[in-house]
């Protein structure tokens, strides 16, 4: 799409260049090199080649934060992703942080013919079924837990977490063995191209086990198919949030909560919050387990921070000032960090290990924290 | 056929329609939500661009409307019914108890006095001050008669026992009132934008964040400081103040449209900060400065010249709080110096939105008229029948018909009455 197409499509020619983008951007704020308004002006006179070969476009954190304030309604998420997918094809890329490893590993997974060991994790006392109603939709965390073990993260408690609560309220959820990568980095990268063929693939391997509901615990995965999919592929599954759904079984009485004494607080996951707009599932379900003191941090909602980078590209010296500057925030409000996002857990844990210390946040994920209240936590 | 003519709403407008009516002998209704005359107009401080203090210049008119013997002034009254047409619309009015006999009442006070609850938000004074369950709308409220607030009030009867004219009847009772007449003007004005929606903005969070409304309540010398600049946390001066722009407005999330007093109003409001408090230091976040009526630029550039007050173009994206000071501090991208920059200041000013007032589509549905997309009163033509409504005998002035400022609406105003007169005529009254 020509830059000219990218301004219309994103309706950036009704910019006011009034500056509240860059003035509320989380980067703006610590790389002075980086402004919004400064990019979209940059199209807006015709200045494709510099806008196109600006690293900049591949800090964006995509998070929604300028997007949901501009008085002008210019969509400057979706100017981003455009801008990427046309420098893509003029060459120009981000910079992949983990050797480019993740990347890779989504364009593999548009292979057809890929087998994967994916359920090395379900160990015996978790209940999984290969056809069912209900399916849980695990996304990268497999990936996730090999490459993240380093610094603390074990991203399969999440899976394992939210397969216990299933199976305590029920239900044995379909597993695929075969799924694939839901290919949001791919999307929000440009590689449109390997995007449609994993969503295609996903979507067919979810209708060859008739399920009707298909849950979530990855924000990331759940706006990919809400938002995202439908361009490309017809689905006649339900999509829901493992938040979302707890929180509707706690008004059917179907959870029943020991006791935390613990004072927490959340961190909205951009993908969750401003691009899905669901704020009060998560903290419905945390603000039932007795004993939890949940404590909004000075940025919460419609006006929380992402974690600092996304799309596995630019993560740099400025997403970990802005990670740290969250990760302050959140000690804040209490010592225990909830996130919502396998992602916001790595990025905030690693910037837990940096060079300088800062003071200790306990970082757990929602899943795990409700799977401990209702008594599963210490299973292997 | 009659050529009496009901003039809805009692701010500037309505009271200028109203004596230019009633001074060319026909007989006037002016009903007017609120328990007194005045409008917003009364709450403001001064008058932009010449400094005029507001209330001194509209008392007056205000006296002259309510003392006319040509003129009915009906307040704590809405219109309820309107059937007919033009030449003879019968209208059914509500006068709402005030449980107060205007009659009797000599607005002496010592009921307001007497009242032992007095913890209820001001309206008049943007609620920074608070006032009994009986109270006198404001001090030059016209006329000047005692309310109660009987939601509040637990009937203690002390006002009862301390009023000498036995004005105080706690057991009034509403009254419909049907009046006839040949033309209606529309003049109900407008309201201030509820910026709480805009979180990023912090205001109902944090304390020294507040409207440009409540700003003129605390400058002003007859309001609730005396004059004094004390901001809402710690009740001191502040050492600097911002003023944010397009709050609300010139935003499609929001109001699209801009609300063509705000610039203005923000320059007199820091040259006000200026006057009394010479140390001050003013700045004033815009997005496009728009001085175009007559002696605007040279109030902005005195502004800028003579009082020292900073432009900065530039709509800021976030407000947060200094936890120790309570000062607010705001966080925007200067898009002259293409930095984004901190500013820590005593107080913010937000300059919202002036929207359609409160209960608009149904005074629009009582009347059948039309409402425009940014539910202001659609005109009939904005060039050959600028203050006719979508229905005969029926006109609009003042901000009810779009943004427009005192000068602005007075001259609709006085252009309404002629027209009514004028409608009148041509249907033989």
């Amino acid at each position: 799409m020509s830059l000219e197409n990218i301004v219309n499509e994103t309706k950036a020619y009704y910019c006011l260049e009034c500056g509240k983008c860059t003035g509320s951007c989380p980067i703006s704020r610590v790389n002075k090199g980086y402004s919004p308004r400064l990019t979209v002006e940059k199209a807006l006179l015709g200045f494709d080649k510099e806008l196109l070969a600006d690293g900049g476009i591949w800090s964006c954190m995509t998070c929604n934060l300028c997007k949901d304030r501009c008085p002008s309604n210019v969509d400057y998420t979706k100017f981003i992703r455009y801008a990427r997918a046309e420098a893509l094809k003029t060459g120009y890329t981000g910079n992949c942080t983990h050797g480019g490893v993740l990347s890779s590993l989504m364009r593999i997974m548009g292979n057809p013919n890929l087998k994967q060991d994916r359920l090395g994790w379900v160990s015996d006392n978790l209940k999984i079924s290969e056809k069912g109603d209900i399916l849980y939709f695990t996304g990268c965390l497999p990936y996730f837990e090999t490459l993240f073990k380093d610094i603390g993260v074990n991203s399969l408690d999440i899976a394992r977490s939210t397969v216990k609560i299933l199976n305590r309220i029920g239900i044995k959820p379909v597993v695929m063995p075969d799924e694939r990568c839901c290919g949001h980095d791919l999307f929000w990268t440009g590689d449109l191209e390997n995007f449609e063929k994993i969503a295609k693939l996903n979507v067919g391997l979810i209708r060859g086990t008739g399920a009707k509901k298909v849950i979530f615990s990855c924000p990331e995965c759940y706006r990919t198919f809400k938002q995202d999919y439908s361009e490309y592929v017809d689905m006649d599954f339900e999509l829901v949030h493992i938040s979302e759904f707890l929180a509707e079984k706690i008004d059917e009485g179907k959870i029943d909560f020991g006791s935390l004494e613990e004072d927490v607080t959340y961190q909205d996951p951009c993908r969750l919050g401003r691009h899905l707009g669901v704020y009060d599932p998560p903290r419905k379900v945390i603000s039932s387990i007795q004993g939890i003191g949940l404590i909004e941090m000075e940025h919460s909602r419609e006006r929380s921070i992402c974690c600092g980078t996304s799309t596995w590209t630019n993560c740099d010296r400025f997403s970990e000032q802005i990670q740290k500057e969250r990760l302050k925030e959140a000690k804040a409000a209490a010592d225990t960090l909830i996130t919502a996002c396998p992602k916001c857990q790595i990025h905030l844990s690693c910037a837990m290990k940096s060079k300088t210390p800062i003071d200790e946040v306990k970082i757990k994920d929602f899943s795990v924290l409700v799977a401990s209240a209702m008594g599963l936590g210490d299973d292997p | 056929m009659v050529d009496d003519v009901l003039v809805i709403g009692g701010g500037v407008a309505g009271i200028q329609a109203s004596i230019d009516l009633a001074g060319r002998g026909l007989k006037v209704y002016l009903v007017e939500r609120f328990p007194s005359i005045g409008g917003k107009m009364a709450q403001l401080d001064k008058t932009f661009p010449t400094g005029d203090c507001s209330i001194c210049i509209l008392a007056p008119k205000m006296m002259e409307c309510f003392s006319h013997e040509n003129i009915d002034v009906l307040t704590h009254a809405e219109v309820k019914g309107v059937s007919g047409n033009a030449g003879d619309f019968r209208v059914k009015i509500l006068k709402k108890p005030r449980y107060v006999d205007e009659e009797k009442c000599t607005g002496c006070g010592d009921c307001v006095s007497a009242c032992p609850y007095i913890n209820l938000p001001d309206e008049f004074d943007m609620a920074l001050r608070s006032r009994g369950n009986i109270f006198i709308p404001f001090l030059q409220a016209v006329p000047r008669v005692v309310m109660v607030d009987r939601e509040h009030c637990v009937k203690c009867g002390n006002c009862q026992v301390i009023c000498d004219a036995g004005a105080i009847d706690l057991y009034q009772k509403p009254e419909e009132i049907e009046i006839h007449v040949g033309a209606i003007i529309v003049a109900c004005g407008f309201d201030s934008f509820d910026p709480s929606g805009i979180k990023e903005y912090g205001y109902g969070r944090y304390k020294n964040v507040i409207t440009a409304l409540e700003y003129e309540r605390l400058v002003c010398a007859s309001g609730p400081t005396g004059g004094h600049l004390d901001r809402p946390s710690d009740k001191k001066t502040p050492n600097s103040i911002a003023f944010i722009q397009c709050v609300g407005s010139r935003d499609v999330n929001h109001n699209p449209y801009c609300s063509s007093v705000c610039c203005m109003h923000a320059t007199k409001e820091a040259i006000l900060a200026k006057e009394h408090y010479p140390s001050m230091e003013n700045y004033i976040f815009y997005t496009d400065m728009r001085a175009f009526g007559k002696g605007f630029q040279e109030y902005v550039d005195r502004a800028k010249n003579e009082y020292e007050v900073r432009y900065i173009r530039s709509k800021p994206g976030e407000i947060t709080e200094d936890k120790e000071t309570k000062n607010p501090v705001i966080w925007y991208d200067d898009t002259v110096t293409r930095q984004v920059k901190r500013l820590e200041v005593g107080l913010v000013v937000l300059c919202t939105a002036l929207v359609p007032s409160k209960g608009i589509k149904e005074l629009a549905d009582v009347l059948g008229v039309e409402l425009d997309k940014n539910r202001f009163f659609k005109i009939a033509d904005p060039l050959y029948a600028p203050l006719d409504s979508s229905r005969e005998g029926i006109l609009v002035c003042g901000y009810c018909q779009g943004p427009k400022d005192i000068p602005e609406a007075v001259t609709q105003a006085k252009g309404a009455a002629a027209r009514a007169a004028e409608v009148l005529a041509c249907l033989g009254a």
